[in-house]
């Protein structure tokens, strides 16, 4: 019965769920943080961001929320560590703009959706256009870190 | 049925055969609809009347002098009889001209305020609200606060959430120009002693606001029963009706020293080049054509509900609040806000359940054909006080069963060991 929620959300988001990567603050002189706030439902995300020597991100995150806030949050924190400052923005925008339905070249930067990736699990979550800000939170809250600051 | 059906209770399978959205699945089940509190369904009846309307006399109203007009107007103008009806003990002390059609009881409150509260507040008068009231009943007081450099006052809450006597007492030796409360907590089901509180703060010379949107179609209620009170509002669609509607009760000599709110047709009895006159009761608070078949559905869910018997709706929810209370005292781990007694609540539960956030659960039951609400409710205030960002609300109606309760409780239990979690890496 209750593997109702698991089928329509899927394996991956409830891995990312019950055991989430990269979770807990960075320190360092160099790390930018960033706190994410969904008033009306009360999700959190802080956001511990820098740069390594190479350009590459490196993003660990606490927060408190709903499931898909929380398993997105954890799926970004793998799929963005290995992005540089410019790839991750245009990676929020596609993220954002796939999310919302939207179609075209911005899109295309993403990995092609194939059955068993955790990116294509989180579209997953567009059946419910109410949750769709839940999925978004952590992204947007990482532009916001990247654009507002030296990272 | 779980609970023994008396011979004054309601068939509620025959009832739900009214309902024709019932008919429908949701994920292949029955829909279990428990969002009463946001809006009800609607009977075929009801639609029925409106499509009846469109189809067969429509036209405008209080203009024409050609027939279907003149039918307009009679079915639009028969419903304020009825409604009038609907808020009058047997006998019938409410009159048709204190009946005021409006968008909703959101239109209704700003009417009073800013019709009531602009002409007749100084600055340095005090206004007060509760702490359960809906957004609608607390942010146009805010701000008519605001404008007017008048005092806001918020009676607070017990533990259980009820009013707070004290509090009570307190506001009351302010001696409010205004009081605004609800008569039934969207949020916990708490139903307010209106009349008791009303006699007291007449006393004091306030002019009585009851928001009426959640008690309305679940209590047997009249104007009389609420004491001294001044104003009630409420809402069409959360009594069976259509959205779009809802209705003001004034006390005739307050509407009458009450400027109109609206200008417009319709509100005049004569305008001139430089001033105008204004149309007498009611007519001097609808401006413009009003939402004539919105009324008119109106009209059939004021019959429908009387058909059922208001008291039997009463005495069915009631039966059904203390079987859900009862079901919810033996579930650890889900926090209940408000009152675990069933006196003086009505079929609204809201929950917090450890580990569960308030969306995971709605979606949860959606999954399960179960509609709920969750998020604020539109009571920040409250929310905050608790330090709740979102819960989880049922609200039931007469057409709902003890069944219905037990899915929802089921799936509440499942959802705890269905969250449960989380290992850290």
């Amino acid at each position: 019965m209750s593997d109702t929620y698991r089928e329509v959300f899927g394996e991956i988001l409830a891995d990312h769920h019950e055991a989430p990567r990269n979770w807990g603050k960075l320190e360092g002189a160099n790390v930018v943080h960033e706190h994410g706030y969904n008033p009306l439902c009360g999700d959190k995300v802080d956001l511990y961001v820098s740069a390594e020597s190479d350009g590459a991100l490196k993003l660990q995150y606490q927060g408190e929320g709903c499931s898909i806030c929380m398993a997105s949050a954890s799926i970004m924190s793998e799929r963005v560590s290995q992005l540089s400052k410019e790839q991750a923005l245009s990676w929020i925008e596609a993220f954002r703009a796939k999310m919302q339905g939207q179609e075209g070249a911005s899109v295309r930067i993403l990995p092609a959706d194939e059955s068993g990736d955790d990116l294509t699990a989180l579209y997953g979550v567009k059946r419910f256009p109410v949750r769709i800000k839940c999925a978004l939170l952590p992204w947007t809250t990482l532009k916001k870190a990247l654009e507002g600051k030296a990272v | 049925m779980i609970f023994e059906p008396s011979s004054d209770s309601i068939n509620i399978p025959l009832v739900r055969e009214d309902f024709p959205i019932f008919e429908r699945k949701i994920q292949g089940r029955p829909i279990v609809y428990l969002d009463n509190a946001s809006t009800s369904q609607r009977p075929k009846k009801m639609i029925d009347a409106m499509v009846h309307y469109y189809t067969h006399s429509n036209a405008n109203v209080h203009r024409g002098v050609y027939q279907l007009s003149q039918e307009a107007t009679d079915a639009y103008e028969s419903v304020r009889g009825k409604v009038a009806r609907f808020l009058s003990a047997s006998g019938g002390t409410v009159s048709e001209q204190e009946i005021i059609f409006t968008s909703g009881t959101t239109g209704s409150v700003n009417l009073v305020c800013r019709s009531f509260g602009e002409s007749f507040l100084k600055e340095g008068d005090v206004i007060a609200v509760t702490r359960m009231e809906h957004h609608s009943n607390f942010v146009p007081w805010q701000q008519l606060a605001k404008r007017k450099k008048a005092r806001f006052e918020i009676i607070e809450l017990t533990e259980d959430l009820k009013l707070d006597p004290k509090e009570v007492d307190r506001v009351l030796a302010l001696k409010p120009k205004i009081l605004a409360m609800t008569l039934m907590s969207n949020v916990t089901g708490v139903i307010n002693p209106i009349a008791s509180l009303a006699s007291r703060f007449k006393l004091v010379g306030t002019t009585i606001v009851i928001d009426a949107a959640q008690g309305i179609a679940h209590l047997d209620l009249s104007i009389d029963r609420l004491g001294p009170i001044d104003f009630l509002a409420f809402s069409s669609h959360k009594m069976c009706g259509p959205t779009g509607v809802g209705v003001l009760w004034g006390k005739k000599n307050v509407l009458e020293k009450m400027p109109p709110d609206q200008m417009g047709g319709n509100m005049i009895s004569h305008v001139g080049d430089l001033d105008s006159e204004w149309n007498e009761l009611p007519h001097k608070f609808e401006a413009g054509t009003p939402n004539i078949a919105s009324v008119i559905g109106l009209g059939a869910a004021v019959d429908y509900l009387e058909t059922l018997g208001r008291r039997r709706i009463e005495h069915y929810e009631q039966k059904l609040t203390e079987y859900v209370l009862k079901k919810l005292e033996g579930l650890p781990g889900v926090r209940l806000l408000g009152p675990s007694s069933p006196h003086h609540r009505g079929a609204i539960f809201s929950v917090a359940i450890e580990g569960v956030h308030a969306h995971d659960l709605a979606t949860f039951l959606d999954l399960r054909g179960i509609s709920v609400r969750a998020g604020h409710h539109c009571a920040h205030p409250l929310m905050q006080k608790l330090g709740l960002p979102a819960t989880c609300r049922a609200s039931f109606s007469f057409y709902n069963t003890p069944d219905e309760a037990d899915l929802w409780v089921e799936a509440l239990r499942e959802s705890q060991t269905f969250f449960a979690r989380k290992k850290r890496l």
